[in-house]
């Protein structure tokens, strides 16, 4: 018979008599009175002096000036609008480097930033949702750099354009689907201030 | 700020118990499973409108450990012949043949009595065939903490079978979407109990990592709009947050074996590398230097190796930095996608996510680069593998009950069970050290 106390049983067993092992540590419980991500934090206050950091509290917003995260918290499609003068940029699967089309655009782009001159812009680099998170957030920063680093190439200044990654945090759409998942893997261009009047 | 408590029970080893010192493992992959019961436990105390409850909860709890182990095929309940209230729980006020004749080969009996908000249960373990006890045990804590006895007294059965405690006495972190759109991080045990909701910011939290003294959890989170870490203190609910050199974003960080130190992933002008940091979040030293993706850190067990993930081969691949030399060389070579590598705490073998015929799988290989092996099948995604504290066991996320949840499975792949059913989507989960 397959007993595990028979097995446990050939071996050594050493008998304990014992009537108080451990002391008896009771803790006292404090109720939770907030929960940790609506506190302030002790370390820095998070001035980090980033092109993005302003446009929280300084630029209005509409819907080419709205990030994806806020368009999130409000709960907002994250779709770029098709008003939009700055389109967004597509890429391949675990692919950063820019296709002809998204040089394309990125020429119209550019063009666009240098017609409006006090423009800024925060570049998101987003993923489709395979592969892993941390993983994907690296690759959405290197889809916002290359990006960047074109739009310098076509004569933009680089102090214009800030980088931010969502990696696959806030897409468009959920399907598992190679056209939805093309749609995900994309450089969005927030518009922060100098938007035109229009 | 919000706190948990994780409490200490007194716990007393009952007079008459035995030990036996057993080592190694007695049942291995596809082993014959042992059949145990666990009886409903006794109210030793006043009938109370939860005495029902606390009777069948905690024996439930039991069963669902000791099934989730995979090394017990618990007897269903429907077929027990004597009564719970009825009978004794002590060796010679019970017969054994009632369990015997139903195929039971060990036997989980107790009792339990509630005073105030306080309950003592006392839990023994019979070995059916020997007439014998084997342990004795009694626990107080809080009534609501209930299942956490229930939690220890499996450790200890697990460690009698197999010469090392369970580890069901411990909580996994993970990312829910449960609670709306929004990825907020939670801790509970194995069997949901105890869920806490560690974040509650609205925007999206990630990789959560327990500190091994089980106190915090370092996570990452766009809470502050720039992505960066936070050190969450579980018992104060204090925060620290890292803040990274100009123009850099921290993605993810990993506390050190010894507590001391972490290792983060700062993303600075799209290249990813990783850098050393004290607890504070302090700079010690950047420790690679690539143009690429370098990302997913983890911890060797001595705390002397750090395996991550790079592209600079072109894919993602996994790596093992060496701390003392400063040099890399590659883990793995097959397969285009490898990705999320945690070490062992055996330190013998690295658990990660690999991408085969464009699913994603999780596969264990040997620290020298042989022996890999796909424990997950390729009908589904599984993803972001975190080892149990004593390495027998891998939590992982995965899709194929439709949304993600959070399943658990033996070392080697075998008896994989779904652990979390939320409304949203768990992933990412990270298992605690053993706690108190």
């Amino acid at each position: 018979m397959n007993s595990f106390f028979r097995i446990a049983c050939y071996n050594v067993l050493s008998i304990i008599f014992a009537f108080t092992l451990a002391a008896c540590a009771s803790s006292a419980t404090p109720e939770p009175d907030s929960k940790a991500g609506s506190s302030a934090s002790p370390g820095s206050p998070g001035a980090d002096g980033r092109a993005g950091e302003g446009a929280r509290g300084g630029a209005k917003e509409s819907d080419t000036g709205t990030s994806s995260l806020k368009q999130l918290q409000e709960g907002k499609s994250p779709v770029t609008p098709a008003s939009s003068p700055m389109k967004d940029i597509y890429f391949g699967f675990d692919r950063y480097d820019l296709s002809a089309d998204a040089r394309t655009i990125l020429r119209s782009n550019a063009d666009w930033l240098k017609n409006n001159s006090s423009a800024r812009v925060e570049i998101e680099g987003h993923c489709d949702d395979r592969g892993t998170n941390e993983y994907n957030l690296a690759l959405g920063a290197k889809r916002a750099q290359a990006a960047r680093e074109y739009l310098t190439t076509l004569g933009v200044a680089a102090a214009r354009l800030s980088t931010i990654s969502y990696g696959e945090e806030i897409p468009v759409c959920k399907e598992a689907t190679e056209s939805c998942w093309s749609q995900n893997r994309r450089a969005r261009f927030v518009i922060l201030q100098g938007r035109p009047t229009s | 700020m919000r706190k948990i408590f994780l409490g200490i029970f007194c716990f007393f080893i009952l007079p008459s118990s035995a030990q036996a010192a057993v080592t190694g493992e007695i049942v291995g992959q596809g082993g014959q499973r042992f059949p145990i019961a666990v009886s409903p436990l006794k109210n030793l105390g006043v009938n109370t409108g939860e005495s029902g409850r606390l009777s069948t909860g905690i024996a439930d709890a039991m069963v669902h450990d000791l099934e989730l182990s995979g090394w017990f095929k618990v007897i269903d309940r429907s077929a027990y012949i004597e009564s719970a209230q009825g009978s004794g729980i002590t060796l010679g006020s019970f017969d054994f043949k009632d369990w015997s004749t139903i195929g039971a080969e060990g036997l989980v009996k107790g009792g339990f009595s509630v005073q105030g908000d306080e309950i003592t249960v006392e839990l023994r373990l019979f070995d059916v065939y020997q007439n014998k006890e084997r342990i004795g045990k009694r626990y107080t804590g809080r009534v609501r903490d209930f299942r956490r006895i229930a939690h220890k007294f499996v450790d200890e059965i697990i460690n009698q079978f197999t010469g090392i405690p369970g580890v069901f006495n411990t909580r996994i972190a993970y990312v829910s979407t449960s609670g709306g759109r929004f990825k907020e991080i939670y801790v509970s045990h194995l069997d949901g109990s105890e869920k806490f909701q560690v974040t509650d910011n609205h925007t999206i939290n990630l990789s959560p990592d327990w500190s091994p003294d089980g106190r915090s959890i370092l996570y990452s989170s766009f809470k502050d709009r720039n992505q960066t870490l936070y050190l969450f203190e579980l018992f104060s609910g204090k925060e620290i947050r890292f803040t990274p050199g100009a123009g850099g974003r921290y993605l993810s960080g990993r506390v050190s074996p010894d507590g001391q130190s972490i290792v983060a992933t700062l993303e600075s002008s799209g290249n990813t590398n990783l850098y050393l940091l004290d607890r504070s979040g302090k700079l010690i030293r950047q420790l690679t230097q690539d143009t690429g993706i370098e990302v997913s850190p983890a911890w060797s067990p001595d705390g002397k190796q750090i395996v991550y993930v790079s592209d600079r081969s072109g894919s993602p691949q996994l790596y093992i930095l060496d701390l003392a030399s400063g040099k890399s060389r590659r883990l793995t070579y097959s397969g285009s996608y490898n990705t999320s590598p945690e070490w062992s705490p055996r330190g013998d073998r690295i658990v990660y996510t690999g991408r085969v015929g464009g699913r994603f799988a999780i596969f264990t290989i040997a620290v020298d680069g042989g022996d890999p092996r796909r424990l997950t099948a390729e009908s589904f995604d599984s993803e972001d593998p975190t080892w149990s504290p004593d390495g027998r066991f891998i939590a992982f996320s995965s899709n194929r009950a439709g949304r993600y949840h959070l399943y658990v499975m033996q070392a080697g792949g075998d008896n994989q069970r779904r652990l979390t059913g939320s409304g949203g989507d768990d992933t990412k989960p990270n298992w605690s050290p053993r706690l108190d």
